[in-house]
């Protein structure tokens, strides 16, 4: 177990180490001046809640911009180092396939969460600036981001194991959307009067991921309770369905054939 | 033979299908292949490009599955994980983390390979040194020349004091200041009492080092055993180039002796049994011919290969029409 | 096709190259330095491509994030399309915003919010048309995101021009109640609704009283719940409504309507002092007064001094002159700063509407059951 650490730790640190030598903070640079230019706009559009529109549009701009970094660096992942054969050399040292997943996945996840940290501050710097109210909510909300983002580098990564970067981009893409929407779907199809309709509803409901539930931001702005049980509930959700999918995943690349 | 090596590698009736994509009719890349590494030796396994060599490494990397049979090395089956810890592995035209300097990345693989970090350093300098990389060992790797990048790759694959090495086309791409070190390299580690298994396309190279070959050729085995013994049953030749040669001639004195005669441009190539060299010039020159060079080929296996290439393509074309190989 | 190609000695560059199919080939170098080196470029070049694409794609992503929120910002401050545009001003379905707002619902009801407090900024005049679009925007604010406050007030604020929008207010009204029961606010601007255009004057007690019990709700909601229960509605009562709601309200457009409300009302009690004066003159001198200005003539005047016929608030730079008339064509004393008599509720021609829609009303229940 140690051993294996030993071995993944080293993967995901190269991969944390990959995505900042690829200069992607000045994505973060341009998301913080994005946020600042747009929270001073839109204080001045609106003549009551400024401080929620801007806390409304950071927590927006921070879960947008994170999945979107997730996906974008996730789907390439695998992909780039079997189409550079970077693996090969990695593969015959003593690192089971297994390793090699969980340790691209850990870099990646511990690369978007560094960004969600620097956003994070951006926010807190932000609501400082115009006075808006800031307390644990935001935090747990933050938090709960973070577990998501855990969720959708998974995702990436189980597509990634196998596909090209495009149709994973397609497919994690479809699957964020579709886990937004499962409540939904979920309410939609029980009002539905066929049997099987409903079924089918609650068949996706259940194997879908529910992204909702990482989703409190709208409690932390407004000040809502956000009970601990609930935030525990969401993490456990989180890591169970991570680690379904990253079985997953490894499942299908050890039986891949690296050409 | 009862005092021979303990076998390293052992590959025992490896078949190999690719289907190149959904629907697609599958196409056989290896056809049984069967061979044997022994402790301590080099061993060139030698084929002309897109015979099945990078294929059979690559199962025995366990990077993909066999369609059939079995490879094994130091006793594991390929798809396990353990036995890495004591093999090494170049592949060919190596790729590394464009953004590691070559210190980095040879950490790296350290780390990866349970290097103990109180050694680390050590083992990084002293494989840095064997590949004569000191000079840009904290430069990325995206600065590298190919050559550099194929040291680099050396130097990984021995990072770890492995008990085998494989190598896939080592000397490709290199100049012969780089051959002759990587060639010096192998032979220290056969000096070292390690087991080297060496693809290769490049003939010179089996002759210098190797100590037993297997030829595949289009995916299946055309001869193992060693190279002395296969040397010996062809003779050595001689490469004559002429000019003015009749082309009646021609035909004669390849028919007389029993070789191919080669029209290249105004001159005319041949090889001929070194025996026979003598009798070749004196027919050429009475037929009024003039000799440009007579050079003694040292390099019988190319004529083997050629024949066994050949051999190879009337033998599928007669087992399975349409299954050409890979290229 | 397969070439098959090795060297004796590759230093030499002397090659034998061969194709398997049998046709001769020119010889060539073999896998020289030269053409790997180039693979490799080529391969780095990719990796360097596929780089530059990524950032390009989070950098799009980016831009377009910021140009939406600029674009609407600066398309938004130009308040005319507001009320000309609104036939192209398409408001999704509450419900199918919501299903496709993914999650960022609440900063979809930002915008949506910011489109409505836009549409009533300026000078523009609240057409019943544009009154129902508000409607609609709150709608969707409030069902993508029910914690908000202030738009539930707005809707009460600005939905005012015929009975439906008032309706539809006071629907929003109290979903704003149900998300936040401890808010005396959203009761009271809901009682305003029912006393002051619906003429609902039960309700608005009962909403009132409901208010009263609420932390920080203002002392007289008792009285006036009171009040509500047994009298008919009068201008004072408005008057201290409206003050109220002035109080309560940020955003100037609105303050400025119920001040210009509370003016009208000013005008509106003296024109009744008049015409209560006007009525005595009737008794006393047997005619009607010819104009308005009688009532402080003769022996008794029943008017000292007429009093101003334009709003105390308004600064001496506007005064315009005005003065009290009887209005030929109602027969009713009239300021000319107005050129008509105030009416506590809604405007005639809305009335008419309304009681046409209570009448299609009826009609639609009666078919019903």
């Amino acid at each position: 177990m140690t051993r294996s650490l030993q071995r993944i730790w080293p993967i995901a640190t190269n991969t944390v180490r990959e995505a900042i030598r690829h200069r992607l903070l000045y994505t973060l640079l341009f998301f913080a001046v994005t946020m600042i230019g747009v929270a001073v706009l839109i204080a001045s559009l609106s003549y009551v809640e400024g401080e929620r529109i801007i806390q409304d549009i950071g927590l927006a701009s921070i879960r947008l911009f994170s999945v979107g970094i997730a996906i974008f660096v996730g789907i390439g992942l695998i992909h780039g180092e079997v189409d550079r054969r970077t693996i090969y050399t990695i593969l015959a040292k003593p690192v089971t396939r297994a390793e090699f997943l969980l340790g691209k996945f850990v870099g990646l996840l511990l690369t978007v969460w560094l960004q969600l940290l620097l956003m994070g501050l951006a926010f807190v710097g932000v609501s400082l600036l115009v006075g808006a109210p800031l307390d644990l909510g935001y935090a747990a909300a933050l938090f709960l981001v973070g577990i998501e983002l855990m969720v959708i580098v998974a995702v990436a990564t189980l597509f990634s194991s196998f596909s090209t970067p495009m149709l994973s981009a397609f497919f994690t893409l479809g699957i964020y959307a579709l886990g937004h929407l499962s409540r939904n779907l979920y309410f939609l199809g029980q009002e539905a009067d066929v049997e099987n309709v409903r079924r089918a509803a609650t068949f996706l409901y259940r194997v879908l991921p529910d992204l909702e539930t990482f989703n409190v931001s709208i409690q932390a702005v407004h000040g809502l309770p956000i009970p601990a049980t609930e935030v525990g509930w969401a993490v456990l959700y989180g890591l169970a369905y991570t680690t379904a999918l990253l079985s997953l995943a490894i499942y299908i690349f050890h039986r891949r054939d690296l050409e | 033979m009862t005092d021979s090596p303990p076998e390293i590698v052992r590959v025992d009736d490896l078949v190999k299908d690719f289907r190149p994509g959904l629907g697609l009719r599958s196409k056989r890349v290896l056809h049984g292949v069967s061979f044997a590494v022994r402790e301590g030796e080099i061993f060139g396994f030698v084929g002309p490009n897109g015979a099945g060599k990078t294929t059979t490494l690559k199962v025995l990397m366990g990077l993909i599955r066999p369609t059939s049979g079995r490879a094994s090395i130091l006793g594991c089956d390929v798809g396990e994980a353990g036995f890495r810890q004591h093999i090494g592995f170049l592949p060919e035209n190596p790729y590394f983390y464009p953004f590691l300097t070559g210190r980095e990345i040879l950490r790296f693989y350290a780390r990866l390979c349970g290097v103990e970090s109180s050694l680390l350093a050590e083992r990084v300098n002293d494989l840095l040194a064997l590949v004569r990389l000191e000079h840009a060992s904290d430069a990325r790797l995206s600065t590298y020349s190919k050559g550099m990048l194929q040291r680099v790759g050396i130097a990984q694959a021995l990072i770890h004091d492995p008990e085998v090495a494989f190598l896939d086309e080592p000397m490709s791409g290199l100049d012969p200041i780089g051959r002759k070190d990587i060639r010096d390299i192998i032979l220290r580690l056969k000096a070292a009492g390690k087991t080297v298994f060496m693809n290769t396309h490049i003939l010179s190279d089996v002759e210098m080092i190797c100590d037993r070959v297997a030829i595949i050729v289009n995916g299946r085995i055309r001869y193992e055993g060693p190279i002395r013994e296969f040397l010996r049953e062809d003779e050595l030749r001689s490469d004559i180039v002429l000019a003015r040669l009749p082309s009646e001639t021609s035909t004669e004195l390849g028919e007389r002796f029993s070789a191919t005669l080669q029209t290249v441009g105004e001159t005319i190539e041949v090889q001929v049994r070194e025996g026979q060299v003598q009798g070749f010039l004196e027919a050429a020159l009475g037929a009024g011919a003039e000799i440009l060079s007579v050079t003694p080929n040292r390099v019988s296996l190319e004529h083997i290969f050629l024949e066994a290439v050949e051999e190879g393509e009337r033998a599928d074309a007669r087992a399975d029409r349409g299954g050409e190989g890979t290229s | 096709m397969i070439w098959v190609s090795w060297g004796r000695d590759a230093g030499s560059g002397r090659v034998l190259a061969r194709d398997l199919g049998g046709s001769s080939r020119k010889a060539g170098s073999w896998n020289s330095t030269g053409g790997t080196e180039g693979l490799r470029v080529i391969e780095e070049g990719a990796s360097r491509r596929r780089r530059a694409r990524f950032l390009r794609g989070l950098l799009g992503l980016g831009v377009g994030f910021l140009a939406l929120f600029v674009a609407d910002a600066v398309h938004l401050r130009n308040p005319p399309s507001a009320q000309e545009g609104l036939g192209d001003a398409f408001v999704p379905d509450p419900a199918v915003a919501d299903l496709a707002s993914l999650g960022f619902g609440a900063v979809v009801a930002d915008f949506y919010w910011l489109q409505a407090i836009q549409a009533v900024g300026g000078d523009v005049r609240i057409t019943p048309e544009l009154g129902a679009h508000l409607g609609k925007l709150v709608d969707v604010v409030t069902t993508l995101n029910p914690w908000v406050d202030h738009p539930y007030r707005f809707a009460g604020i600005w939905m005012t021009q015929n009975e439906q929008n008032v309706r539809t207010a006071n629907r929003l009204l109290r979903r704003g109640i149900e998300i936040h029961p401890g808010d005396w606010r959203n009761h009271y601007y809901l009682g305003f609704n029912h006393f002051f255009y619906l003429l609902e004057n039960a309700e608005a007690a009962e909403v009132l009283e409901g208010a009263s019990q609420l932390p920080n709700a203002p002392r007289y909601l008792p009285r006036l719940a009171a009040r509500l229960k047994s009298e008919s509605a009068d201008l004072d009562m408005a008057s201290v409504f409206l003050q109220e709601l002035l109080r309560g309200t940020q955003g100037e457009a609105a303050r400025e309507s119920y001040r210009s409300a509370l003016d009208e009302i000013e005008v509106e009690q003296r024109a009744r002092q008049l015409e209560a004066a006007r009525v005595r003159f009737r008794e006393l001198e047997g005619r009607d007064i010819e104009a308005v200005d009688e009532l402080t003539r003769g022996a008794k005047p029943l008017v000292g001094e007429l009093p101003s016929p334009e709003p105390s608030s308004l600064p001496a730079s506007l005064r315009r002159g005005s003065e009290w008339i009887v209005d030929p064509s109602n027969n009713q004393i009239v300021s000319t700063y107005y050129g008509r008599r105030y009416q506590l509720h809604v405007p005639a021609s809305d009335r008419e509407r309304a009681e046409g829609w209570a009448r299609e009303r009826e009609l639609r229940e009666a078919a019903g059951r």
